[in-house]
C-alpha cells in the first residue's frame, strides 16, 4: 500500500516538475522576462523569436533629485532682562526695587518666569515717633525676594508711534510662588500681578508690571498676611 | 577686510619702497583694529553671517496669511500667494518670522507652514509641541509648590530623558518652616510607567543633600548638611502643547550623624514643560 502511495507521488511530482521549469521567476516574473530580452538584445546573435522582442527604451531618466538640506531654524522663546521701580513693604515704608527676570515663552499664552530682586525697608512709623528705637539692623533692611511664576498673555494688540509705526503689544497676568529673606528670616511668598509689554523690535520688550508679594509674619507681634505691592518698568531681550 | 595678514612669497623690493614699509607698519594696529571689530560685528550680529542660510518655503495653498505678531489674536495684514516663496527667520514658540520675496516681514502660524514645501516639492515637516512630543522627547523643566516635612516647599527640576521610558532628573527645593528653613538639592532617575499616554505614571529613585538652618528661640542649634536618598512616584498630566502637570511624591531617608536616621516626606505639585 505504502509503495502504491509513494509511486503515486514521485507520479505527481515528475509531473509537475517540467511544468515548474517553465516558469521563469515565481515572483518577479515580469522582471526577469525584461531583463532577459534586455541582455539578449545586446547579443548580436539574435536567436530569440519576434514574440520575446520588446523594443529598447526611448529615454533613460538621467534626472538628479534635489537634495534639500533644510537649515535648523533658529528659536526665539527666552527672555532675558533688568526691572528697576518701587516696592512697597508693609510697615515700612515705600522704596526703590530693581532685580532681574528670565522668562521661556512656550506658547503664545503661557510663559514661564522666574526673577530675583531687591530693595530695602524704611522705618515704620513706630520708629519715626519713638525717636531712637530701631527695631531692625541694617543688614534686617534689606528685602531680597525671588519667585517662579507662570504668565498668561491676553488682549494683544498693537501700540503705535505716531502714523508709520506700530510695536506688537499684550497684557500678561503673573501668579506664582517663591521666598523672600527679610528682617532675619526667610518667608514663603505667594505672588500675583500683571503687566503690559510692547515689543519695539523682535529681540527687545518693554515692560511695566503691578504685582503683589504676600507673605506671613509675626514681626510687628501680631501674626499676619503682608501686601507688599512693587510696580516697575523694565527691559528684557528676547534669545 | 577680508585680506590675509600672511603672505608665502615676497615679491622683489624696490629700494624706494622701504619708506612704504614703515607707513605699512604703521597701519598694523589700525588693520588688527579693523579685523577685531568686524570679529565683534560677526559676534554680535549673527543674523548677518547667517543671512544665506535661511530656510526657503514654497505657498502650496492659496495664499499665506502673515500676522503683526507672533499670536493668533493679532491681525493679519499680508497674505503671500501660491508659488511665491517666503524665508524663515527664526521661530516664537509655535509661530514662524518669515520674510517674503519683496521684503515684507511677518509671522505665520504653524499649522499654515505646515502646508508650505521645500523647493524640492517635498512638505516642511519640523518638530511639533503637541502629544507626541509629550510621549517622547529630550528635555523637561518644570516648578512646583509643596511641603517638605511638614514645611512649605518651593521647588523646580531639569529632566534629560534617555528614551521615552527612563530620564535623568536633578531637583532643587527650598523649604521654609516653622521650625527649620533649608535647601535641598536631589539627583536620580524617573522612569515613565505608560510614556504615550495623557496621564502617566512615573518612579523615581535617586540621592541627594539637604541643608537645614533650624529655628529656635533660647537655644540655636547648629546648621547641619546631610546626605539622602529617596524612593518616590507621580503622575504627569499632559495639558495642551508643550505644557503638562505633575504631581510627585518623594519618601526621603536622611542619614544623619546622629544615632537614628531621619525621614521626610515631599510632596509637590507644578507646572512642567518640554522642549
Amino acid at each position: 500500500m505504502e509503495t502504491g502511495i509513494r509511486v503515486l507521488l514521485l507520479t505527481a511530482a515528475l509531473a509537475l516538475l517540467p511544468g515548474c521549469a517553465t516558469v521563469r521567476g515565481w515572483f518577479h516574473h515580469g522582471k526577469h522576462a525584461a531583463q532577459s530580452t534586455d541582455t539578449q538584445a545586446g547579443s548580436p546573435s539574435g536567436t530569440t523569436g519576434p514574440e520575446e522582442e520588446t523594443p529598447p527604451r526611448v529615454i533613460e531618466p538621467q534626472v538628479e533629485r534635489r537634495q534639500i538640506k533644510v537649515p535648523r531654524i533658529k528659536s526665539s522663546n527666552v527672555e532675558l532682562g533688568a526691572f528697576y521701580g518701587v516696592l512697597s513693604i508693609e510697615d515700612f515704608g515705600s522704596n526703590a526695587d530693581y532685580g532681574i527676570t528670565a522668562a521661556y515663552h512656550i506658547t503664545e499664552d503661557f510663559f514661564f518666569q522666574g526673577e530675583a530682586g531687591r530693595s530695602r525697608a524704611g522705618r515704620t512709623s513706630f520708629e519715626t515717633l519713638s525717636g531712637n528705637l530701631q527695631l531692625l539692623t541694617e543688614a534686617e533692611r534689606r528685602f531680597t525676594y525671588y519667585d517662579l511664576s507662570l504668565g498668561y498673555n491676553f488682549l494683544p494688540g498693537e501700540a503705535f508711534l505716531g502714523r508709520g509705526r506700530a510695536m506688537t503689544s499684550a497684557f500678561y497676568l503673573l501668579g506664582g510662588f517663591g521666598a523672600t529673606d527679610f528682617a532675619g528670616d526667610t518667608k514663603f511668598t505667594v505672588n500675583f500681578g500683571g503687566g503690559y509689554r510692547v515689543v519695539p523690535t523682535d529681540w527687545l520688550a518693554l515692560h511695566v508690571t503691578v504685582q503683589d508679594h504676600v507673605f506671613q509674619t509675626s514681626l510687628l507681634g501680631v501674626t499676619k498676611l503682608t501686601n507688599n505691592l512693587e510696580a516697575r518698568m523694565g527691559a528684557t531681550v528676547f534669545f | 577686510m577680508a585680506r590675509s595678514t600672511t603672505t608665502t612669497r615676497s615679491p622683489p623690493r624696490h629700494p624706494c619702497e622701504q619708506g612704504k614699509d614703515l607707513t605699512r607698519r604703521a597701519q598694523w594696529p589700525a588693520r588688527a583694529a579693523l579685523l577685531a571689530f568686524a570679529a565683534l560685528l560677526a559676534v554680535l550680529a549673527p543674523a548677518v553671517s547667517a543671512a544665506r542660510e535661511y530656510l526657503q518655503l514654497f505657498v502650496a495653498e492659496p495664499y499665506l496669511e502673515l500676522h503683526t505678531g507672533p499670536g493668533r489674536g493679532y491681525p493679519v495684514f499680508h497674505a503671500v500667494p501660491r508659488d511665491e516663496s517666503v524665508d524663515v527667520l527664526f521661530r516664537r514658540t509655535d509661530w514662524f518670522k518669515v520674510r517674503t520675496e519683496r521684503g515684507v516681514e511677518g509671522w505665520a502660524s504653524q499649522a499654515d507652514m505646515l502646508k508650505t514645501v521645500l523647493a524640492d516639492g517635498s512638505p516642511f515637516k519640523f518638530e511639533l509641541g503637541d502629544q507626541a512630543g509629550f510621549s517622547s522627547h529630550r528635555y523637561e523643566l518644570g516648578a512646583f509648590a509643596g511641603e517638605f516635612g511638614g514645611a512649605n516647599l518651593i521647588s523646580a527640576y531639569w529632566s534629560v530623558s534617555l528614551n521615552p521610558q527612563m530620564a535623568v532628573e536633578v531637583a532643587a527645593g527650598q523649604f521654609l518652616g516653622r521650625f527649620s528653613n533649608g535647601e535641598t538639592g536631589d539627583l536620580g532617575f524617573a522612569h515613565v510607567i505608560s510614556a504615550d499616554t495623557r496621564w502617566s505614571p512615573f518612579l523615581t529613585l535617586g540621592v541627594g543633600i539637604v541643608h537645614i538652618e533650624p529655628k529656635g528661640t533660647l537655644v540655636v542649634p547648629e546648621n547641619r548638611t546631610e546626605q539622602t536618598a529617596y524612593v518616590g512616584g507621580g503622575i504627569r498630566y499632559y495639558l495642551t502643547r508643550r505644557f503638562f502637570m505633575r504631581a510627585e511624591y518623594k519618601a526621603h531617608y536622611i542619614f544623619t550623624k546622629r544615632n537614628q536616621n531621619e525621614e521626610a516626606d515631599e510632596w509637590k505639585l507644578g507646572f512642567a514643560f518640554f522642549f
